[in-house]
């Protein structure tokens, strides 16, 4: 029974943090009546679809081993690019349409520069970080820009009563998990994360697909920039200051591994529900506002302390079994 | 005659040449660009344009090295003084001693370095008499109002004193009111994380009387969750939430006039930026000036908001 559980905790890298989502969802709901109730979890998944939907992209770009530091910029260059268009044409279609190009754009050039140039992803996305923001900080004049309430649909609208965030979290989840884990593209990215050397051996578009996975995550992170820009009622020069660490702290609590070729869209998504669970149930609680740094960083740190134990358990099991058939065959020989 | 025309042109030469006020260039250090700190910018610009001295402005974008080494890159450019608004207050003193050894005078704006040796001056908003304005008008609306009055805080950054200074001006404010209950939220100046937490706030108190923002950047967020929740009712009908915020944006100017917001109060950017320029003035003509000069923001509501739209910053 331990064995099946084991097996299925390693097979099933997002297991982990479903448990502990589970385990603090437990604990919130002792400690405060109003945790479970249908409006607070509409508020939970609300408030986790910007980081769920820019993290289902980042999976993608670390299961390829890369990384992309730049997304916060890239949602803040796209909100600042549709609330200044906005303003300037006052055309929904022209704002949308210009916006969601220039962040595929944006995500595509990062991932040229990073096949091309051959330079880490890190030092590649801290530089275009910079360049994003500047450029953004440039079109803008550092000025808060207000966006018409009527694009509040996007963030704050519903359909058949669910809110529209959740449906796109939704919709796009599950475009994450289809092209994952059932087309070819989904097989590629993890062949490249497990070893670029030898996807190019075997002849697999490497630069292509790795050009894809950024073009890809700057898609998604446009759609999360609109959300965000329509529930936050405006651009204001702070957002997205820092966004990248919760969506990549996201994927790895998800179980996707920062070397690349193993995770899951499931675990990046419950990675991002999970985070806003500790800042619901320290806001839920009134808790000090001085300890909520503590709060997160010690549970981020327990997350992953217990996802590397039960890691190395997994291998140490998985090295005995092979002892064991070894010894097994010697006896037998 | 001939003589006399002399005497007037080299006169006049010489006080094109004080109007000029002998190149002085002042050094810019800012922390970081955004809507309010632009707006003092730009009045330390016109203070200095009305002066005759040049600006070299320099952003560190939150990174206080930077800061550091730009700093230095103004000393060395020989700058006549140094207007900064630190990053951080423990990591700047050794650039700013840098200045003080080549004889650079430094003003600070908008954030104090109060343990500084080098600062001679400061000048800034007065953020405790103006949060005790949001906190007055709020603990006035409240007045009277039965049972428990809860209200929602929404703090700016923890480590910034003109956010903890707000903070305190606004519990001074709602004083007089009995049997209040204070649910504060950290926003670190972050208007995603401030929707976040008055959306979590009013889960677990859905009979919030108030919110007070610590910048009113941060209303629409909060009209965004009170339309959410069907609470965005009219002042001075039952239910209405008394929404005040500290800065004088467009947000907070727009979410007053449509009162969803009841008032907030707006900082004098100008008249700070314009101050800092005459310190650094006095400072160079070697007059004595107050180590810490402080500029308190004006109270406007919905009733006389647009009356006074040319005194926002944010709505012109």
């Amino acid at each position: 029974m331990g064995e099946t559980i084991r097996n299925i905790f390693a097979r099933q890298k997002w297991m982990a943090i479903a448990v502990a989502t589970i385990v603090l969802a437990g604990l919130l709901t002792a400690v405060s009546p109003v945790f479970l109730t249908l409006s607070n979890m509409q508020s939970i998944l609300v408030q986790s679809s910007v980081t769920a939907i820019m993290a289902i992209g980042m999976t993608f770009i670390i299961l390829t081993a890369g990384i992309d530091i730049s997304v916060g910029a890239i949602l803040f260059f796209t909100s600042a690019l549709f609330a200044q268009l906005m303003i300037d044409t006052e055309s929904y279609l022209l704002a949308f349409s210009a916006a969601m190009a220039c962040a595929t754009f944006l995500g595509a050039l990062n991932g040229v520069l990073v096949v091309k140039f051959k330079i880490s992803p890190l030092i590649t996305t801290l530089a275009t970080y910079s360049i994003y923001r500047g450029a953004a900080i440039h079109l803008t004049g550092a000025q808060n820009i207000p966006v018409p309430r009527e694009m509040g649909f996007l963030g704050n609208g519903k359909l058949a009563g669910v809110p529209v965030p959740i449906i796109i979290m939704i919709v796009i989840f599950i475009i994450g998990v289809y092209a994952l884990t059932r087309t070819r593209f989904g097989v590629y990215t993890r062949a490249i994360g497990n070893s670029a050397r030898s996807a190019q051996e075997s002849n697999l578009p490497v630069n292509r697909v790795t050009i894809a996975v950024y073009a890809v995550s700057g898609f998604v992170t446009g759609i999360a920039a609109l959300i965000l820009l329509a529930r936050v009622g405006g651009l204001q020069s702070g957002i997205g200051i820092g966004i990248e660490f919760t969506v990549i702290a996201a994927v790895i609590l998800g179980g996707t591994k920062l070397t690349g070729g193993s995770g899951t869209v499931t675990g990046s998504v419950i990675g991002a529900v999970f985070l806003v669970l500790i800042d619901n149930g320290l806001n839920l609680m009134n808790a000090s506002p001085y300890i909520y740094d503590i709060v997160r960083g010690s549970v981020l740190l327990a997350a992953v302390a217990v996802d590397r134990i039960s890691a190395v358990r997994q291998q140490k099991a998985v090295e005995a079994q092979r002892a064991a058939r070894i010894q097994g065959a010697a006896v037998a020989g | 005659m001939k003589k006399l025309f002399g005497a007037l042109a080299t006169t006049a030469m010489l006080m094109t040449t004080a109007a000029y006020a002998d190149g002085v260039t002042l050094g810019l250090s800012v922390d970081q660009l955004f809507e309010s700190r632009v707006a003092v910018n730009n009045g330390i610009k016109a203070g200095a344009a009305d002066r005759g001295y040049e600006v070299i402005e320099v952003v560190a974008d939150g990174d206080a090295q930077q800061q550091n080494a730009q700093i230095q890159s103004l000393i060395t450019q020989e700058v006549d003084a140094i207007l900064v608004c630190a990053v951080d207050q423990n990591t700047i003193e050794r650039a700013l001693m840098a200045a003080k050894k080549a004889g650079i005078p430094v003003v600070a704006y908008d954030r104090d370095l109060p343990d500084s040796r080098v600062v001679q001056a400061f000048v800034g908003p007065d953020s405790t008499f103006d949060g005790k304005e949001a906190g007055l008008y709020t603990a006035k609306a409240l007045d009277g109002v039965d049972g428990e009055i809860v209200i929602v805080e929404l703090i700016g950054a923890l480590n910034d004193q003109n956010g903890i200074d707000r903070s305190k001006g606004f519990r001074e404010g709602i004083a007089s009111l009995k049997n209040v209950k204070l649910i504060e939220v950290p926003t670190d100046w972050d208007s995603a994380r401030a929707l976040a937490g008055t959306q979590n706030a009013f889960q677990a108190n859905p009979d919030i009387k108030a919110v007070f923002a610590a910048t009113d950047t941060h209303i629409p967020g909060v009209e965004t969750v009170l339309a959410d929740l069907d609470k965005i009712i009219p002042q001075g009908e039952p239910g209405h939430v008394v929404v005040t915020g500290v800065n004088g944006s467009n947000d907070g100017y727009q979410a007053v006039v449509k009162g969803v917001a009841d008032g907030f109060v707006v900082m004098g950017t100008d008249a700070t930026g314009r101050k800092a320029v005459d310190l650094v003035a006095d400072i160079l003509d070697g007059k004595k000036v107050e180590r810490v000069n402080v500029i308190p923001g004006d109270f406007y509501t919905t009733a006389d908001v647009e009356a006074n739209k040319d005194k926002i910053w944010g709505a012109n």
